[in-house]
């Protein structure tokens, strides 16, 4: 290659936004990317960052070795292991998840995805309350009410609100942002309630009684006194706030942790999701989940496509079992209970709980990843692979259930993911002397 | 009849078989080769436990710590069932008759979606105790569990009858979305109890800080409060005079729901 290579219409995957207006222009020599236009801070970085590096593609305990060798020493870690878990999968792409399940599904393993560290509980209130929801294209185009409750997209989705919510023009709202009306729920004045029309600052912990309020109010039931002390919202505001919500034409709330991970999780979530189906008593209102990791929501669904649930999903009798807390993985790790440990994409020795890593410690664990982590670091098998998006194509979930098509920029010398996972799925097939009938 | 553990399992054994129902009149050579699951390989009981026939009283006692050890006793219908160490997730779940003892702590789920029979535990339980699998709307519909330590979250989410009863603490949203039933806890309540309930009854001896949408009736002595804390002390539980004589708050609730559901609170 020898001219600048620009690739239009790319796909962001840095955040669950997954913008796919990117610009990408590539070094002459096909080794880097030197522009992406459109993209914001966080999705530029995460594309001028990536260059093609030299790590061995594949280290047992430590020792670059040959990937055959590796896909081997792992598929025989997890064939002789009795309680094989499989965990990560949100950065990376449907087809390499849905090797993940064969693989979990072979072994009668776990799988489990980092969906079960920051919505979890929103899978587990879709399932009590059901989901009223729309697609952010509708809500941009519609949505004269828009309302984001413990979340930050200024810092953590950039382009949220240009693209997709009420900074953008809408078909039926021309008047863009002057036709919204824009409320901030959170426990502080973030960069993203400092845009907004209304800003309720709850004291943390007490979303679950507001939302509980809320609901109450909507309703016409009794809502005590007490609540403005005990929440630091007076009645005055949640009335007048219901009377909006009720009296726009399409309404939206946005959640993300600040609600999904703080105390009360799935009630939380469960309480917002009631909220927006009380509503729709007088006007039509939907609730979508702001997810944070590129195609987390292609992980749940693809986990729910092929086992029926979304995450913490159990194999052990030979049938998919949904159970978070008992299967899912920080849970599996930190009783004791996971004998190997299959990662792919992501850092569980970075972030889980103390307790959790410890057991890491203790087990074999084998990781898919494009760098080094913490995790790869205390692996007994680790693969190099490339990174999605930016060298390998597929099909990513953007937060609000659009499956969009990748368009790479570079190429990689290393293996993708799937590729990885397909062997790693045969070799497995070999060694439990399974064989299936040719398609 | 007496089951010891003599391997400790090295990852999660499913022993549905661990219940009275299947192992009495049977002999210590038929028990052994009963199925259990060890993780994802299929094994026999035996391969875990010495088993030692005894006399034919209705009784096995399973010995040693099975806190790895799940779904002892579920969908025992009748028989005891006594448990001398701690046990793990999902004991007694889906039970219908019969009782269970443990002379230690349980896990979480411990009698989940029980119909009938009793559970004693003498230690601590975990989250969910007499509650809904996920997903589910109904709990525990019948029996009764007595927990003479704490339990952590959700005690009796969903529960449509019988009696969960908790000497120590419980964790938040104890009795989330009771339709019916009693649940009695002589320390303190978590955050949010009653969240959802429909109707039923949440009685705590201590003082607790309700949901916005519960509302205060009146402070009265309720003769059934008298009659139920009665048969708890006999049932092993320690409850001063006070309690039993005690006035209580009550609260209705939950106002989002149909508010028929009642809070008590001991008011000396
Ligand atoms: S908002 Fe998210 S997906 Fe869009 S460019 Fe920024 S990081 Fe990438």
């Amino acid at each position: 290659m020898s001219e600048a290579n620009t690739i239009k219409n790319a796909v962001c995957t840095f955040c669950g936004c997954v913008c796919d207006d990117i610009e990408l222009v590539v070094a002459p020599d096909g080794k880097s990317i030197t522009r992406a236009g459109n993209a914001c801070e966080l999705g530029r970085a995460w594309f001028l960052e990536h260059k093609v590096e030299d790590y061995p593609v594949a280290l047992i305990d430590g020792q670059e070795t040959s990937l055959e060798e590796a896909i081997e020493a792992a598929a025989e870690i997890l064939v002789k292991a009795k309680f094989p878990a499989v965990y990560g999968l949100s950065d990376t792409t449907c087809e390499a998840q849905k090797e993940a399940v064969a693989i979990a599904d072979f072994l009668n393993g776990n799988i489990d995805t980092t969906t079960s560290v920051c919505h979890g509980p929103s899978g587990m209130a879709f399932q009590g309350i059901g989901e009223s929801t729309a697609s952010l294209g509708e809500i941009k185009n519609r949505a004269d009410f828009i309302l984001y409750w413990g979340g930050n997209p200024v810092e953590a989705h950039p382009r949220h609100f240009e693209r997709y919510s009420f900074k953008a023009e809408g078909k039926y709202l021309p008047q863009g942002r002057a036709a919204r009306t824009v409320v901030v729920v959170d426990v502080r004045k973030t960069k993203s309630a400092q845009e907004a029309d209304i800003f309720l600052q709850v004291k943390p912990g007490c979303d679950f009684e507001v939302l509980w309020a809320l609901r109450a109010l909507v309703r016409g039931r009794f809502v005590d006194a007490s609540i403005e002390e005990r929440t630091g919202i007076s009645m005055e505001v949640l009335k007048d706030l219901v009377e909006r919500m009720k009296a726009c034409r399409f309404g939206v709330i946005f959640f993300g942790m600040g609600l999904s991970m703080t105390r009360g999780r799935h009630f939380n979530v469960a309480a917002l999701l009631a909220l927006a189906t009380d509503l729709n008593q007088f006007t039509h209102f939907v609730a979508n989940p702001v997810r944070g990791h590129g195609n987390v929501t292609g992980a749940d669904n693809v986990v729910s496509w092929q086992t029926g649930y979304p995450f913490g999903v159990n194999f052990n009798r030979g049938y998919p079992r949904f159970n978070p807390g008992e299967f899912t993985t920080v849970d599996v790790l930190a009783r004791g209970e996971a004998d190997a440990l299959l990662v792919v994409a992501s850092d569980p020795a970075a972030n889980f709980p103390r307790k959790a890593i410890e057991h890491l410690h203790r087990i074999p664990v084998i990781t898919l990843d494009p760098k080094p982590t913490r995790t790869s670091q205390i692996a007994k098998v680790a693969f190099t692979v490339a990174p999605y998006g930016v060298s390998v194509g597929g099909t990513v979930y953007r937060m609000d259930n659009v499956a969009l098509p990748l368009r790479p920029a570079i190429k990689s010398p290393y293996p993708s993911d799937e590729e990885i996972l397909r062997r790693l799925k045969e070799k497995i097939l070999e060694l439990k002397g399974i064989k299936r009938q040719a398609a | 009849m007496r089951l010891s553990l003599h391997t400790a399992p090295e990852v999660p054994l499913e022993t549905d078989c661990l219940c009275p129902d299947q192992l009495l009149g049977k002999s210590a050579k038929e028990i052994a080769k009963l199925l259990v699951f060890h993780g994802n390989q299929r094994a026999e009981l035996g391969e875990f436990f010495h088993i030692q026939e005894g006399a034919q009283n209705g009784t096995v006692t399973v010995e040693g710590d099975l806190a790895k050890v799940k779904q002892v006793g579920a969908g025992m219908s009748d028989g005891k069932l006594r448990i001398v160490g701690n046990v793990g997730a999902h004991l007694g779940a889906e039970m219908r008759g019969g009782e269970i003892v443990v002379e230690g702590s349980a896990g979480d789920w411990v009698g989940r979606e029980m119909r009938g029979g009793r559970i004693t535990i003498l230690g601590d339980a975990g989250h969910l105790v007499g509650s809904a699998v996920r997903g589910a709307a109904v709990g525990m519909t019948g029996g009764e569990i007595f927990i003479l330590g704490s339990a952590k979250n959700e005690v009796g989410n969903g529960m449509r009858r019988g009696l969960i009863a908790i000497a120590g603490d419980s964790g938040d949203f104890t009795g989330v979305n009771l339709k019916a039933g009693t649940v009695v806890v002589l320390g303190n309540l978590g955050l949010r109890s009653g969240a959802g309930m429909v109707r039923g009854t949440i009685l705590s001896t201590q003082p607790a800080e309700l949901l916005p949408t519960f509302c205060y009736d009146t402070t009265y002595r309720p003769p059934i409060v008298r009659t139920l804390l009665l048969y708890l002390r006999r049932q092993g539980f320690t409850i001063e005079d006070v309690y039993i004589n005690g006035p209580y708050r009550r609260f209705s609730g939950d106002a989002i729901e149909l508010n028929k559901g009642e809070i008590l609170l001991y008011a000396g």
